[in-house]
């Protein structure tokens, strides 16, 4: 016991999934799950971790800031609270094709902090902004020509010249779009992603990635198009594309096929051949009516150290060593009491879910969600991994959670749920992890609960 | 039976799906359209072999004849016409066990017929003319020569398929578009004749294999 704690203390930050006891801290959003705009569709810590931003739905991104005061309590660290609130995107309408555009948010990936300003891009299915974050708390007064409260004043009834100063006011967080890249993709944006350069990022969708330069919005590269010249031979999309956290050439996509391509900018302007393909041979033995929709990969993350890549298909979470191809390092299973499912979660559509994955700081830990507001992380050192459940029960702040278990078949213990019990609309497909710190942010349907680890 | 009766299920699913999926917001999604498509052609492939098993032991089909209809069209063009009337169960394994063989010995003739047959609602193409100069025969004849196709490949469909009066309800267009494409599928060979490619780029009838999945991309496209 006195060993464990001690490690925790001399680690902190980097313990593994089980050595930690998870804790409630806070949730966010309506205690009802009616409002179909409040559906948070993307979860994203900044840098610093000192930002979180969730984007929803009904095209608004809120984004929560850490109290720094707390910092200074031993028994948790800062809460997090709303900071600004705007609205990024909005319903459009595509007259050539009559097709409705949704305003809901798919990604926000945030710049790295260069002045005193945040910034951060956000897209929906067609547009990506590039949104400022600004702290106003002053103000000018004392004019000479408008009162306070902005009214001109008579020109005939100015009698002296003062210098106007700058007075404290309350803090106001202002969001303002300072560039919009609009007309880049003819399918649905699935990624974007930000180059270690910090000048460039990327922007994927079903069939081609574009790269742009964040200062540019009238043009941008096609990098990698894979549209066959007859759609009838489509048989593969881009489902994911992320660039390398420090070689500023190298980005990755992943495919509906579940192969993951690498490729070099350096090699040639258009990206379409791969430098290399990881690919796992399939299971003869796991080979069903379903297996090819099942491998599809629903996202992809590069390790922070950049050596490793994860990514995550619907009943499993891969990790792949970038020098090796053939298969992956590690595979975790997620949920694999659902393969025999299969045929129920395609008549509900379940089998259609896009789940995220994360990394936690120090690489040593992987997270992903699951059904019944299950998720689960997996320590890689350790090989241990563990359930948990975001649930409003556990309410009080620095609730131990306690670990879940799905009982697959035969007899249920106690505490257990059987399979046929889960809630399938209860789907945990956005989680987040603090860079630094053991901090997660896990979305529900339309609520964000944040759990921290417990510390003494 | 059971897997059959699956297979079917799950095929009327994903039509169904694809169908409502054009009402989503946001428009059609390729990547859905794509998944659904794939579970449609495994399901279709999984019905057509369950449908062989079954038969296989009460039918004992002719060598020269069965199994390789495609590769010896001249004969086949004939055999089917006189076949369907009198054994409706014949041309079903055939586009199955064949799916994956060559089909460079097609003649302009055999694939000419099929997608005129199939082709009535996009494929204005011109491989109608380029085939019927081979054909040429009367119209009289070719008609005749297609109702004993419509025959069979009715019979073939009903089997596949519930009737259109049980897919009329939510979607009767769709419904019998797909069935359209489905007959013309089992009946048609995908290879693409030599002298009838150049007059026409899209053709169902004439498509490398997984031609299920393509047309199915296509009406996806379609839509």
């Amino acid at each position: 016991m006195f060993l464990k704690f001690s490690l925790r203390s001399v680690f902190y930050g980097a313990g593994g999934g089980n050595d930690i006891q998870w804790c409630f801290s806070q949730v966010k959003g309506a205690v009802d799950d009616d409002v179909a705009e409040d559906i948070i569709s993307t979860v994203e810590f900044n840098h610093s971790g000192e930002l979180l931003a969730t984007g929803d739905k009904g095209g608004r991104v809120v984004i929560f800031q850490q109290e720094q005061e707390n910092k200074i309590q031993s028994h948790s660290r800062g809460e997090y609270n709303v900071y600004s609130t705007f609205q990024s995107h909005e319903p459009e309408f595509d007259y050539l094709k009559s097709l409705e555009i949704e305003e809901k948010i798919n990604k926000i990936r945030w710049l790295p902090q260069k002045n005193a300003a945040q910034f951060l891009l956000s897209t929906n299915d067609k547009t990506i902004k590039l949104w400022k974050i600004s702290e106003r708390d002053k103000r000018p007064e004392g004019y000479n020509l408008k009162e306070e409260d902005g009214r001109y004043r008579d020109p005939t009834t100015v009698t002296t010249l003062r210098v106007p100063v700058f007075r404290p006011m309350d803090l106001m967080v202002e969001a303002s779009p300072r560039r919009i890249f609009a007309n880049a993709h003819t399918y649905h944006i699935n990624s974007i992603s930000i180059n270690s350069d910090y000048e460039t990022y990327l922007s994927a969708d079903d069939l081609r990635i574009n790269l742009w330069h964040l200062e540019i919005t009238d043009r941008s590269f096609n990098i990698v198009d894979i549209k066959p010249a007859n759609m009838e031979e489509l048989t593969e999309v881009i489902t994911a594309a992320e660039f390398h956290p420090n070689s500023c050439n190298t980005f990755v996509y992943s495919s509906s096929k579940g192969t993951i391509r690498l490729c070099d900018m350096r090699a040639s302007a258009l990206c379409d051949r791969h430098s290399k393909l990881f690919e796992e041979p399939e299971d003869p033995s796991n080979r069903s009516f379903f297996s090819e929709i099942i491998s599809s990969i629903s996202d992809v993350k590069f390790s922070h150290s950049g050596r490793y890549m994860m990514t995550r298909d619907y009943l499993s979470v891969k990790i792949w060593d970038l020098n090796m191809e053939n298969r992956p390092v590690e595979t975790y299973q997620v949920h694999e009491y659902l393969r025999s499912k299969l045929c129920s979660l395609y008549e509900n559509d379940c089998i259609f879910d896009k789940f995220e994955c994360c990394w936690n700081g120090s690489d040593s830990v992987v997270m992903t969600g699951s059904y019944n507001n299950f998720f689960r992380m997996f320590d890689r050192n350790t090989k241990r991994d563990i359930t948990l459940e975001a649930s409003r029960e556990n309410n009080k702040p620095r609730t131990v959670l306690k670990p879940r278990k799905v009982c697959a078949s035969g007899k249920r213990k106690k505490d257990e749920i059987s399979v046929d019990s889960l809630d399938f609309n209860k789907k945990i497909l956005h989680t987040a992890w603090h860079p630094k710190e053991n901090i997660i942010a896990v979305a529900t349907t339309n609520n964000l609960y944040i759990f921290q680890d417990k510390v003494n | 039976m059971e897997v059959q009766k699956e297979a079917q299920r799950i095929m009327t699913l994903s039509v169904w799906k694809m169908y409502h999926s054009r009402m989503q917001r946001g428009g059609l999604r390729l990547h859905r359209s794509l998944q659904l498509s794939l579970v449609m052609r495994s399901a279709r492939e999984l019905y057509l072999s369950a449908k062989v098993e079954a038969q296989e032991p009460e039918v004992p089909l002719p060598p020269a004849r069965s199994p390789d209809p495609y590769l010896h069209p001249p004969r086949e063009a004939e055999a089917a016409a006189e076949a369907a009337p009198s054994d409706g169960e014949q041309p079903s394994p055939e586009p199955m066990d064949t799916q994956e063989a060559p089909r460079a010995e097609e003649t302009p003739a055999r694939c000419a017929q099929r997608p005129a047959k199939v082709s009535r609602k996009r494929r204005s193409c011109s491989l109608s003319d380029g085939g019927d100069a081979a054909l040429v025969p009367s119209k009289k004849a070719r008609l005749e020569e297609e109702e004993e196709e419509e025959r069979a490949s009715s019979d073939v469909l009903d089997r596949l398929q519930p009737p259109p009066a049980q897919a009329e309800g939510a979607f009767p267009n769709l419904a019998r578009v797909l069935q359209r494409r489905f007959s013309g599928l089992l009946n048609c060979s995908p290879a693409a004749p030599p002298t009838a490619t150049p007059a026409c780029e899209a053709k169902p009838a004439c498509r490398p294999p997984d031609n299920m999945l393509n047309v199915l991309v296509r009406a996806v496209v379609a839509f």
